[in-house]
C-alpha cells in the first residue's frame, strides 16, 4: 500500500492505495466517480478519459500512484452550483447522446480542447475528440455539439 | 389525439443522466455483501473435457465454483436450445463456458480460474462451412451440421439463363464481424425482497432472458426478474444470453449479490458475431441489361451455436436479389454449424451481407454489356407494384429511383454516364 495526495474535482484527498491500482480504479472504486467508464482497458476507446493537470489522459493507462500531486477533473466535476456545463447542455440539445457510454469521456476531451482553444475549427474539433470512440457512430452530432458549446 | 410531438425534435429523456455520468450501467451498481464472479472458458475449439475444481475451491476467498452439475436444466438458446449453461462433456468453440468462480473479489476469481484443471481430449474440428456440410465432416451437434435451409423457387432459371446475353458467375465471401459495443457485458444478480432471482443487466431482450433463466433454473417465470439498466450499445450483440444465467444461478445458490464484468477480450470471445457468408451467384441479363435470371447459394457460418441463424439466413435469402425485379430466381440459403465463434444477430440480420454479392454482380454485368452501372440499375429496380422473388407485391412507396438519382448527382457520376453511353 502507498499513500498519495491528489485533487479530484477541486477537492483534496489523501488515499491509501494498492501499488497495482490504476487511476481508473481509484476514481471509480475509491471515490465512487462512476461516470469514468471502462471500455477496453488499453487506451483505445477513450471511455475512461479524464483531465489530468489540463491534459486528457486515459485513466486505464495511468497508474494510481502516478497521479500523486495532480489535479484531476472527471465528468462529475463539470457541474457548477447545480448548473451543467455548456458543453453538456449542447450535447443534450443537439442529440449527441445515444448509448451514453462514450459521452463522459467525449465531453471531457471537448472541454480540454475548448479550455486551450476556445474557437476551434471543425478539423481541430475532430482531432480533439480523435481519442474517443463512439460506437453508435454519432460523430457528426458530437461535432455539432462541440461547435455549439464553444464560446458559450 | 395530441400530435404536438410530430415533426418536432425532442430531448432524450436519458440525456441529462448520460452527460453528467450519472446513468448507471450494470458495472456501476454496488450492493452490500456483494461478491464477484468470473467465467472459465474453453481454450480449444472442439474437445471432450474433464473438469476438476477441487484445487480452486480450496483457495482462501473462493466461495463457490459452479459447473454443469449445479444447473437444474443445463440448456439454453434463443431458438434452438443448443447451448449448455456450462459445458458438461464437450466444448464446441474457443470461449465455451465451463465453470463460474464466485469469490470475495476479482483478483481471487482470476487466481481460482488458473487452478481449475481442465483435461481436454481434442477431437477433429471443422472451420469451413462448405466442408461442414459434407456427410463425412466432424459433427458439432448431433448427426448433421446443417441447421437450416431456406429455398426460393420462382419461374425457370435454366430458361432465363438460356435467353441471357450476358451471365456473371462469381463467389463472394464476407467475414465475421464483432459488434464492439462500447460497454462490455456486465451484470449483477441478487434475491429481491419478494424472493425473486433478480438480474440487473444491459440486454436487448429482458423477456427472453427471463424465460431462459427460469427454464435453466427450473423456476416459474414469476420467480425471475430482469431489470434492464442503461445499455452501452448492443447492435444485436446482446440478443443472446451471456452472463445472465451464470449470475442468476450463483445468486440462487448463494443467496447473496454477485457481480460479473467482462473484459473487452472476454466480451469478444463470449458473444455472437455477424455470420460470415460464402455466396455463389449466377446472374443473367439480356442485351439491354434487363435481368432475366438469378441463382444463388448462400452458406452462412453460424459457428458452434445456431442463435438467430434461421432468421438471419432467411433474411439473406429474401434479400438475395437485391432491390431488383428478376423473373426467374432460385435461392438456397443454408446455415451451418462449425467450430468457429458462434454467429447471431448483428445490424441488418443477414440483409447486410448479400449486397456485397448482388451489387458486384450488377457492376460486372454492366461492364460485360457496356452499359453504365447506374443505367442497368434503373432498368431493373423495384417500383411501386413490383413483385419480389418471394411474391411480395410492393404496394407502398418505393422511391429507389429518386434515391439513386440523388446519389449519382452527389457523387458527380453524370460525366462517366455520358461517356458510358
Amino acid at each position: 500500500m502507498v499513500e498519495i495526495k491528489l485533487k479530484v474535482n477541486g477537492k483534496s484527498y489523501i488515499l491509501e492505495i494498492e501499488e497495482d491500482m490504476r487511476l481508473l480504479d481509484l476514481l471509480r472504486e475509491k471515490l465512487g466517480l462512476l461516470g469514468v467508464k471502462e471500455g477496453c482497458s488499453e487506451g483505445e476507446c477513450g471511455a475512461c478519459t479524464v483531465i489530468m493537470d489540463g491534459k486528457v489522459v486515459n485513466s486505464c493507462l495511468v497508474m494510481a500512484f502516478q497521479a500523486e500531486g495532480s489535479s484531476i477533473t472527471t465528468i462529475e466535476g463539470l457541474e457548477k452550483e447545480g448548473e451543467i456545463h455548456p458543453i453538456q447542455q449542447a450535447f443534450i440539445e443537439v442529440g449527441a447522446v445515444q448509448c451514453g457510454y462514450c459521452t463522459p469521456g467525449m465531453i471531457l476531451s471537448a472541454k480540454a480542447l475548448l479550455d486551450k482553444n476556445p474557437n476551434p475549427t471543425e478539423e481541430e474539433i475532430r482531432e480533439g475528440i480523435s481519442g474517443n470512440l463512439c460506437r453508435c457512430t454519432g460523430y457528426n452530432k458530437i461535432i455539432q455539439a462541440v461547435e455549439k458549446g464553444k464560446g458559450v | 389525439m395530441n400530435l404536438d410531438i410530430v415533426g418536432r425534435n425532442i430531448l432524450r429523456i436519458d440525456a441529462l443522466s448520460k452527460v453528467t455520468g450519472k446513468a448507471l450501467y450494470p458495472e456501476d451498481i454496488f450492493m452490500d455483501n456483494m461478491v464477484y464472479g468470473k467465467t472459465l472458458r474453453s481454450k480449444v475449439p472442439h474437445a471432450y473435457i474433464r473438469i476438476d475444481t477441487g484445487k480452486a475451491e480450496k483457495i482462501d476467498g473462493v466461495i463457490k465454483v459452479l459447473t454443469h452439475k449445479d444447473v437444474p436444466n443445463n440448456e439454453h438458446g434463443v431458438i434452438f436450445k443448443d447451448h449448455e449453461v456450462f459445458c458438461s462433456e464437450k466444448v464446441r468453440r474457443i470461449g465455451d463456458p465451463i465453470a463460474f468462480v464466485v469469490a470475495k473479489n476479482k483478483k481471487i476469481c482470476e487466481l481460482a480460474l488458473k487452478e481449475i484443471l481442465i483435461e481436454y481430449e481434442e477431437i477433429e474440428e471443422v472451420f469451413c462451412p462448405i466442408k461442414a456440410m459434407k456427410e463425412d465432416s466432424p459433427k458439432v451437434h448431433g448427426d448433421t451440421n446443417i441447421v437450416y435451409h431456406y429455398k426460393i423457387r420462382k419461374g425457370d432459371v435454366e430458361e432465363g439463363f438460356k435467353n441471357s446475353y450476358a451471365i456473371a458467375e462469381n463467389i463472394y465471401r464476407t467475414h465475421m464481424v464483432d459488434h464492439a459495443f462500447l460497454q462490455p457485458e456486465a451484470g449483477i444478480s441478487f434475491i429481491d425482497e419478494e424472493g425473486r432471482v433478480t438480474v440487473m443487466v444491459a440486454t436487448q431482450y429482458p423477456h427472453y432472458d427471463r424465460e431462459e433463466i427460469a427454464s435453466a433454473l427450473e423456476l416459474s417465470e414469476e420467480k425471475v426478474r430482469i431489470i434492464n439498466t442503461n445499455i452501452g450499445g448492443a447492435f444485436g450483440g446482446r440478443e443472446d444470453i451471456s452472463l445472465q444465467i451464470h449470475l442468476a444461478l450463483a445468486a440462487k445458490v448463494l443467496n447473496r449479490p454477485i457481480k460479473a464484468i467482462y473484459s473487452r477480450e472476454e466480451s469478444f470471445i463470449a458473444h455472437a458475431k455477424r455470420h460470415s457468408m460464402i455466396m455463389k451467384y449466377k446472374t443473367g441479363a439480356d442485351r439491354d441489361g434487363k435481368l432475366l435470371a438469378m441463382e444463388a447459394e448462400i452458406v452462412g457460418d453460424t459457428g458452434a451455436y445456431a442463435s438467430w441463424a434461421t432468421n438471419v439466413l432467411r433474411k439473406s435469402g429474401v434479400h438475395a436479389t437485391g432491390p431488383y425485379f428478376i423473373p426467374n430466381v432460385k435461392v438456397d440459403s443454408i446455415a451451418v454449424y462449425t467450430n468457429n465463434p458462434f454467429a447471431g444477430a448483428m445490424r441488418g440480420f443477414g440483409a447486410t451481407q448479400v449486397p456485397i454479392a448482388h451489387e458486384q454482380q450488377m457492376d460486372i454485368l454492366a461492364e460485360k454489356l457496356g452499359i453504365d452501372p447506374i443505367a442497368i440499375r434503373m432498368k431493373n429496380i423495384f417500383k411501386q407494384g413490383s413483385i419480389t422473388a418471394t411474391g411480395q407485391v410492393l404496394t407502398d412507396s418505393v422511391p429507389l429511383d429518386r434515391c439513386i438519382e440523388k446519389v449519382a448527382e452527389k457523387i458527380d457520376f453524370s460525366l462517366e454516364r455520358e461517356e458510358a453511353y
